[in-house]
């Protein structure tokens, strides 16, 4: 019988400093086999551990489209994350996953999306952002909107300059004021109010809001005068996990364990939910 | 055939039991306490007990246990299953409802993927379990629909007939084929069966009007005022037979280390402490309503059980009197007053 | 005693001298007793005064949930208003944040509790109110204080460590023991603290010695012997034990009683240029 707490060894093949304390890894299977077998969706999560420090939980920051590797960001902070921070490459780090469940995207075919992040909670969005540029012909408008504290805090820099200068995607950046540098080009204020005057059409559109809780508390309301129904409408969660699996009983908001029934959710089940986050 | 088995016997099972290789367990004195453990002979049996201190739970489901080692040589890891966890015993004298409570945890344990370290132990061990002939006033189990003789959980049930005589009920296959194994212990049916000497446990709420009722009230005052008296320990979940949260942790010297599964509980303020310092259960007016939620609303939904057996062991040693049964029966009090209204 | 207490609790609610009363009530069964928390008038009946108050209700004090209720009065014996005087010179709480409901209180428990046996407090030493009779309080020899240690004591180092590694195997890290105390007022405790990680979460061996030895530490020169650690431990760990052993060992040193005379400095936490070690000066 297998044992469910036993991670994947991977190596450490990259590393990109994207921000003061956020960092990514590029991951690479030790063992090819596991690496060759191993499949995730867009929105799934994982377990990276530092063996000596423990697991942390984060999503799974690129696309599946892009399956030779796996990269996660982290903003150091805790007893793991500053642990994982000391990594180099050539370094072993364990992950566990996938877990959780996933962006729907085949259902999005067709369709506009708009994709809203704040801060470091575009890693989670990056995964399923990838995904569907990477099968652009299948979707109609792609919008992100990205905003972070001051110039230094955007992360995935070069991506958002690839993306920018991208004709099939439209890119609004912003900081909040005071972030600002003498020569940002992208805007200043916060991701709420961008959104409104960025005034996404609603019309056949699906959007992503991923964020700390006061952005996403204030953005649901803006999506909503613009229109969007609550059903159309994705987020993902995050709450402390220890296994990922349904076992140890902390990750839960109400009667839903956000550890299997999320990290995915719409509005719509969100607004169902207790007031427990 | 019906069979019974004598007390004068016991000391025969236990030593047969351990010259065929397994480890035998049973309720034990040990100071102020009687806890399973492990026993060489019926004479440190203790047989007079209403409930053990320690739940069943940790013989599946110990308070610490490695489920993984490993050495790090450089930038080099190698893993290392853990081994001999789950050793063939027989716990002897547990009671029905911790019995009881292995079958609702194997849900858990089981949920779309098996936690082996669980489901090897659960297969190693034989339950032998010896019905409740007294209770004492924390005793409920008979308001959560079981009975101080139920049977489920266990693979062989014992219930007294008469001062030194028990009758012998199989359960399972499991313990179909103990008791086969070990024929020559055992009695013929004894005259005296039909006189089952089973405690009169008093029920003291209504199942049925809880779970209606927590549907409607995650906003309640009762769960802050009920709970004031908190103080936040751990005391509860881990005497819990059927309380299964766990933490994760690393331990590790320089070149060698172990990840660890420990009991952990809801009622700490750090359990869903986010590293941000944002905590969705702030208060333990929340923590509390989780662990009543989680019992008898949460579990139901997702397993269609009940997350407690009724043993009473929480209230017993809760440090501030926090008493399960009574927060059920003011719950089924405030189900019997909305219905008036209605 | 519990007509005058209840009488008391009343008027003070009334009169809004304080916002709650913290005290004893009815417990589950007729041997316990349980902490309310009265904050009306017309509730004052479910105070109660009985041997089965065992509880020292100051660990409300570090509480948030407690503290919110507001300005409390408080029930306390003679050993439970030492914990006051401790929580006040460590800068916990001012005098004026609560009012004192001194009990006086010939022992509690059944059978009695070990801590009333050498017990030289009946009388509260700090109280805005006493209810019942104002005993005089002798102060009892030091030996007389600590002779539950007699036979502890007389145990080799071997058998000392032997008892105690049998004790700890059994702890179960529940925190009981430092939830409960009223001078674990730490928000974050050290077992919290992962950065690094000071104790071993488990609960093996190691990371039970190590949260028990520390925990004892931690309370040496401050325990007051209220006994609710042990009380509480749900695998019966004679905790007090050690905090006992500890407090004689500082008492020896220090000649310092925690919470006994509110004019005493700290043993743990005063510095003096005449302390008779080298390191502090």
């Amino acid at each position: 019988m297998d044992n469910i707490y036993r991670p994947y060894l991977m190596n450490i093949s990259d590393m990109v400093e994207e921000a003061p304390g956020v960092r990514t890894y590029r991951l690479n299977f030790l063992n090819e086999d596991e690496g060759k077998k191993f499949q995730f969706r867009a929105g799934q999560f994982a377990l990276y551990s530092v063996f000596g420090y423990g697991e942390c939980t984060f999503c799974i920051a690129s696309s599946p489209t892009r399956m030779d590797y796996i990269e996660c960001t982290f903003r150091q902070a805790g007893r793991v994350t500053n642990a994982l921070r000391e990594l180099n490459v050539g370094d072993t780090l364990g992950f566990r996953g996938p877990y959780g469940n996933v962006f729907p995207i085949d259902e999005w075919e067709g369709k506009n999306l708009v994709f809203i992040a704040g801060g470091i909670a575009l890693p989670p969005l990056r995964s399923v952002i990838w995904n569907c540029l990477d099968l652009r012909d299948k979707f109609k408008d792609v919008t992100i909107i990205y905003g972070a504290k001051t110039v230094a805090d955007l992360v995935y820099k070069h991506e958002l300059k690839e993306w920018d200068a991208r004709d099939d995607v439209n890119l609004v950046t912003t900081v909040d004021p005071g972030g600002e540098t003498p020569d940002w080009p992208g805007k200043v204020g916060f991701v709420p109010t961008v959104v409104e005057q960025a005034e996404p059409s609603s019309n056949n559109t699906i959007a992503v809001v991923c964020g700390p809780p006061i952005m996403i508390k204030f953005t649901l309301p803006v999506l909503e005068k613009l229109g969007f129904k609550q059903d159309r409408v994705y987020t993902t969660l995050e709450n402390r996990m220890k296994c990922g699996l349904g076992k140890c009983g902390r990750c839960n908001i109400g009667c839903t364990y956000v550890c299997k029934e999320g990290p995915v959710f719409t509005a719509q089940e969100i607004n169902k939910m207790p007031d427990e986050f | 055939m019906e069979k019974s088995l004598n007390k004068k016997d016991f000391d025969n099972f236990i030593t047969s039991l351990r010259g065929k290789g397994y480890k035998t367990f049973a309720p034990k004195k040990n100071n102020n306490l009687v806890v399973l453990d492990e026993v060489q002979g019926a004479d440190e049996i203790s047989l007079d007990h209403v409930i053990t201190n320690n739940s069943i739970k940790e013989f599946f489901f110990p308070k610490t246990e490695n489920v993984l080692s490993y050495r790090m040589e450089k930038n080099q890891v190698q893993i290392e299953e853990p081994e001999g966890f789950a050793v063939k015993a027989v716990i002897f004298g547990s009671r029905p409802c911790d019995a009881f409570s292995l079958p609702v945890m194997d849900k858990v344990f089981n949920w779309d993927c098996s936690d082996k370290f669980w489901v090897q132990r659960r297969e190693a061990i034989t339950i032998v379990t010896i019905a409740c002939d007294k209770c004492d006033s924390y005793c409920f189990c008979t308001s959560v629909g079981l009975a101080p003789d139920a049977k489920q959980g266990s693979d062989v049930l014992l219930t007294k007939i008469s001062s030194d005589n028990y009758v012998v009920e199989t359960v399972t296959e499991k313990g179909e084929s103990l008791i086969k194994e070990f024929e020559s212990v055992f009695s013929g049916p004894s005259s005296d069966s039909s006189d089952r000497q089973v405690a009169t446990v008093e029920k003291k709420f209504e199942i049925e009007k809880v779970k209606p009722w927590l549907d409607e009230n995650f906003v309640h005052a009762v769960w802050t005022d009920f709970s004031l008296k908190c103080i936040g320990c751990g005391a509860c979940t881990f005497v819990c037979p059927t309380c299964h949260c766990f933490d994760i942790v690393d331990e590790c010297t320089m070149t060698k280390g172990d990840r660890v599964k420990n009991w952990d509980g809801c009622q700490f303020k750090m359990f869903t402490m986010h590293t941000s310092g944002h905590n969705p259960r702030s208060t333990q007016g929340e923590r509390w309503r989780q662990r009543i939620m989680h019992k008898f609303k949460y579990y139901v939904e997702k397993f269609d059980s009940i997350l407690c057996v009724g043993c009473g062991r929480c209230s017993r040693v809760c440090p501030a009197d926090m008493n399960i049964s009574e927060m059920l029966e003011i719950i089924e009090t405030e189900a019997s007053q909305s219905e008036n209204k209605e | 005693m519990i007509e005058a207490l209840r009488k008391k609790a009343e008027e003070l609610l009334k009169n809004k001298t304080v916002s709650v009363v913290f005290g004893y009530g009815e417990g589950s069964t007729p041997e316990r007793t349980r902490p309310v928390f009265i904050t009306k008038p017309e509730e004052v009946n479910k105070l109660t005064w009985n041997k089965y108050c065992v509880y020292n209700l100051t660990t409300y004090l570090k509480r948030q949930e407690t503290r919110k209720l507001g300005k409390p009065a408080i029930v306390v014996k003679g050993c439970d208003a030492r914990t006051l005087i401790v929580l006040m010179k460590e800068s916990q709480i001012k005098r004026e944040d609560v009012y004192i409901l001194g009990v006086s209180c010939d022992g509690v428990g059944d059978p009695l509790a070990e801590k009333c046996k050498a017990c030289d407090v009946h009388t509260p030493r700090i109280y805005d109110d006493l209810i019942g009779e104002k005993g005089e309080n002798k102060e009892l020899p030091f030996d007389e204080r600590y002779a539950e240690l007699d036979e502890y004591e007389n145990l080799s180092e071997k058998e000392k460590w032997e008892f105690w590694q049998k004790q700890f195997e059994k702890c179960i890290k529940c925190y009981a023991c430092s939830n409960i105390c009223p001078l674990c007022f730490c928000d974050r405790c050290i077992v919290e603290k992962n950065q690094p990680q000071w104790i071993d979460p488990s609960a093996h061996a190691r990371g039970n010695l190590s949260w028990n030895v520390t925990r004892a530490y931690h309370l040496a020169g401050r325990c007051i012997n209220c006994e609710e650690c042990q009380r509480v431990c749900p695998v019966d760990i004679p905790l007090n034990l050690l905090n006992k052993k500890l407090a004689k060992e500082a008492e020896k040193n220090f000649n310092y009683r925690p919470g006994y005379n509110i004019d005493d400095e700290l043993a743990m936490s005063t510095y003096n240029e005449k302390d008779n070690q080298d390191f502090v000066r």
